[in-house]
């Protein structure tokens, strides 16, 4: 009896065991396409997509392949589709594995598609499909979405998944492109407060003569590379509101969105300033915000007044007209002067310009609004996108200087000209 | 700590408490609280727990009068044998109702999140099939098996809301009183049952080593649960702001989903299998206690072996429901409204009834009789 007992319990076990690995949700690694970017453009026909695919070549790069394949690391497919959950089995009349999204990492647009009214709702697809995470970035490409893919060619780091990993990381880092996904996009449009930025890409390179403008104050495919590279390039941000693409902002308009949104964590990033010692020449800076914004809220006679203080450390690279800032406290004063009028100007001028041309703020500015509120329906009842428009922001920028370069010291001009 | 056989330590009482309920963070509660109370469900939270206290309170003192009876035999006793067992049976209908959504609700959770294609009358045959076993093995056992998986499931929840913290904005928890404080009231009253647990404790209050660690270990148990609830409530909204934290079926499966740890992205495979071994206890103690009750019912003193018995009652009428996750959430908060009044009117009536008697006065001569 005993014996029958123990063998009842074990065999039990074992069924209990064998059942873990899951029958039928079990598939080997080589069973699955792994699909890293989705692009949605619109289709002639209404109601429909084109759908195109990044699918990844797991064996590239791996250790255990040494690396060692003929096969190239990416395939793209295109296809017309009702949305991007049905698709997945279309795209098995040519891929020959099931179609996962279990990696899948961002989530390209565009433009033309992300401007229409219904682009909402092809969107909204992702929060249904249960393998899709809410981490996936949202990029807005200027041409087709399956143009970009196609000509999107990176030469170094050919692995897709890696390739938009770093490139949308270091982006963020420097803040040329903004720091947001998905998440972030159902979270603002739900919420109706504030605009929502996504990145913005293109593959066509446009001819200007933007030559005389700053380092950043650029849209993507402004920028002239030369050079054997990709052709891709990722600075700028499309903007949304309610769920529809209403405006790009270029780089330098997205930094100073990073600046003034404490959600947003930023590294530091590298910018330049005019010399206001020397007309012709710029000086290179690296600015970090390492402390948090400060904000002042109040209504006067209905008119909500907002000062913002951003708090920034600055690290002034280079000397271009040779002051020797080291030894001269009233040049680096006149300097701190100089350029907290030059970044309060910017910032000053770029909420303006949300405030007139976008209608919202971009940088989650209903967030500390939200805390002079005791409960929602006040707050709803003030209705921050419409109050925003007519708000008075005052900024104020504190700076505090690190280093000057690592060689703080220069010979006098003089002396070496004589 | 004595080691008696069939008793269980405080330790162990408390872990089987912190890892049944406290599991509820992890369903669609959150959704439940999050639809009145907006962003401030965790003072919503907060403030079930302290509601919360008054009929725990009360209960401890009726089961100080009747240290040796557990829960069925107190009420017989206070309320006679016929309507004695007809509240019993009130109860277990409850509760086993309840019992049957919230496994359907796990089941679809790891249904839809986790394991899409496995068809899930499988999923709540093994889930069923494994708490059973679990449950069969004794009280004993899921105490010892909770307080030895305690500190890792509450570890790693922890690490998960600590990244969770991390990555969300505190700005998400203003304006502080969400709807206003009598939507906050309004979604306590509502939704007070989550803790109702606490009173078919009651139905294991002897097999507890000690009244006073029966005592000590329940209100322990209810602050430990209500901050730990509270906590992630406040997490879930940093991390996706009220609209969103309320449109979402299961926002702890975001959550987990969402978050990405240093270097490691898709650590929902890391978090799953904890959250599957506290499901699987809570599971089993929940079947344990509807076999206590239904044992004390039909007089059956052997009462484990009707654990198989509640299980293919559970199992059978849990699948029944079409598209289950929305059948379960309404089912759920039905049952969530009827639950509360048997939790709050139950202990005062019976201790009310108690007092009548005059229990409370003869506790020394009736334990020396």
């Amino acid at each position: 009896m005993r014996q029958f007992k123990n063998l009842v319990e074990f065999s039990l076990l074992i069924i209990i065991v064998l059942s873990l690995t899951g029958c039928w949700d079990q598939k080997e690694l080589d069973q699955k396409a792994y699909v890293i970017g989705i692009g949605l453009d619109p289709h002639e026909a209404e109601g429909k997509v084109k759908v195109t695919y990044i699918i990844a070549n797991p064996e590239v790069g791996s250790q255990q392949s040494g690396g060692g394949t003929n096969e190239p690391p990416q395939e793209t497919i295109t296809l017309a589709a009702d949305d991007f959950i049905s698709s997945r089995n279309t795209a098995n009349t040519v891929i020959s594995k099931e179609i996962s999204y279990d990696l899948l990492r961002v989530i390209i647009v565009s433009e033309k598609l992300a401007k229409e009214s219904d682009f909402i709702r092809w969107i909204y697809s992702a929060a249904k499909d249960r393998e899709i995470k809410r981490s996936t970035k949202l990029i807005v490409t200027k041409e087709s979405a399956a143009k970009f893919i196609s000509n999107n060619k990176p030469k170094l780091e050919t692995r897709p998944h890696k390739y938009f990993e770093f490139m949308i990381d270091r982006g963020q880092q420097t803040g040329m492109i903004p720091n947001t996904d998905l998440n972030d996009f159902f979270r603002v449009t739900e919420s109706d407060a504030d605009l929502f930025l996504a990145i913005y890409a293109t593959t066509e390179k446009e001819e200007s003569d933007r030559s005389n403008m700053s380092d950043d104050d650029f849209l993507a495919g402004e920028i002239q590379v030369e050079g054997v590279t990709n052709d891709a390039q990722f600075i700028g941000s499309a903007v949304f509101k309610e769920g529809i693409m209403i405006g790009k902002i270029t780089g330098e308009e997205t930094r100073i969105s990073s600046l003034l949104d404490d959600t947003w964590d930023i590294g530091d990033f590298k910018t330049t300033f005019k010399d206001p010692f020397d007309e012709r020449f710029r000086i290179s800076a690296r600015i970090a915000k390492t402390r948090a914004n400060k904000f002042e809220f109040k209504q006067q006679s209905g008119r909500p007044v907002i000062d913002i203080k951003v708090p920034l450390y600055i690290e002034v690279l280079s000397d271009p007209s040779m002051i020797n800032y080291a030894k001269n406290k009233e040049k680096v004063n006149d300097l701190k002067k100089a350029m907290r009028t030059k970044i309060e100007d910017n910032i000053t001028k770029y909420i303006k310009y949300t405030q007139e041309e976008f209608k919202g703020d971009t940088f989650h500015l209903s967030i500390p609004i939200r805390t002079e509120f005791g409960t929602l329906g006040e707050f709803r009842d003030f209705d921050w996108m419409k109050s925003y428009s007519n708000a008075e922001v005052n900024v104020s920028v504190d700076i505090r200087f690190g280093e000057f370069g690592r060689q703080t010291k220069f010979p006098k001009l003089e002396e070496v000209r004589d | 700590m004595i080691q008696s056989k069939g008793k269980l330590g405080i330790k162990e009482f408390i872990s089987i408490i912190a890892l049944t309920i406290g599991t509820k963070l992890s369903d669609d509660t959150p959704s439940i609280i999050y639809e009145n109370a907006k962003n401030a469900g965790w003072i919503a939270t907060i403030l079930i727990g302290v509601m919360s206290f008054i009929p725990v309170i009360i209960l401890i003192k009726v089961f100080s009068a009747h240290k040796d009876k557990n829960l069925h035999e107190v009420i017989i006793y206070l309320f006679g044998k016929i309507l004695g067992n007809l509240i019993s049976i009130i109860i277990l209908v409850l509760g086993a109702s309840a019992l049957i959504v919230d496994s359907g609700v796990y089941v679809d959770i790891i249904g839809t999140m986790y394991f899409t294609k496995t068809p899930p009358s499988i999923i709540y045959l093994i889930l069923m099939a494994v708490c059973a076993y679990g449950a069969k093995r004794g009280i004993e056992q899921i105490g010892a098996v909770s307080w030895l998986l305690l500190p890792y499931l509450k570890i790693t929840l922890l690490v998960a809301v600590i990244v969770s913290i991390n990555e969300g904005t505190l700005g998400f928890i203003f304006p502080i009183w969400g709807e206003g404080k009598l939507e906050i009231v309004k979604a306590s009253a509502k939704n007070l049952s989550i803790f109702s647990d606490f009173l078919f404790i009651g139905l294991i209050a002897p097999l507890v080593v000690s009244f006073k660690d029966f005592k000590k270990g329940t209100i322990i148990s209810l602050i430990f649960v209500t901050l730990e609830i509270s906590l992630a409530m406040v997490t879930f909204v940093m991390l996706f702001d009220y609209t969103t934290a309320e449109m979402l079926s299961y926002p702890f499966h975001e959550t987990i989903r969402y978050i990405q740890i240093g270097f490691l992205t898709n650590v929902e495979t890391l978090f799953f299998p904890f959250w599957l071994v506290a499901t699987f206890i809570r599971f089993s103690f929940y079947l344990y206690l509807s076999a206590i009750l239904l044992g004390g019912i039909l007089k059956i003193k052997e009462f484990e072996y009707l654990i198989p018995l509640v299980t293919t009652i559970v199992i059978l009428i849990g699948l029944s429901p079409d598209s289950p996750s929305i059948v379960l959430y309404t089912m759920r908060q039905y049952i969530l409204l009827l639950l509360s009044p048997a939790f709050i009117f139950l202990p005062p009536l019976m201790w009310l009834i108690a007092k009548i008697r005059g229990d409370f006065k003869n506790e020394t001569v009736q334990e020396s009789s």
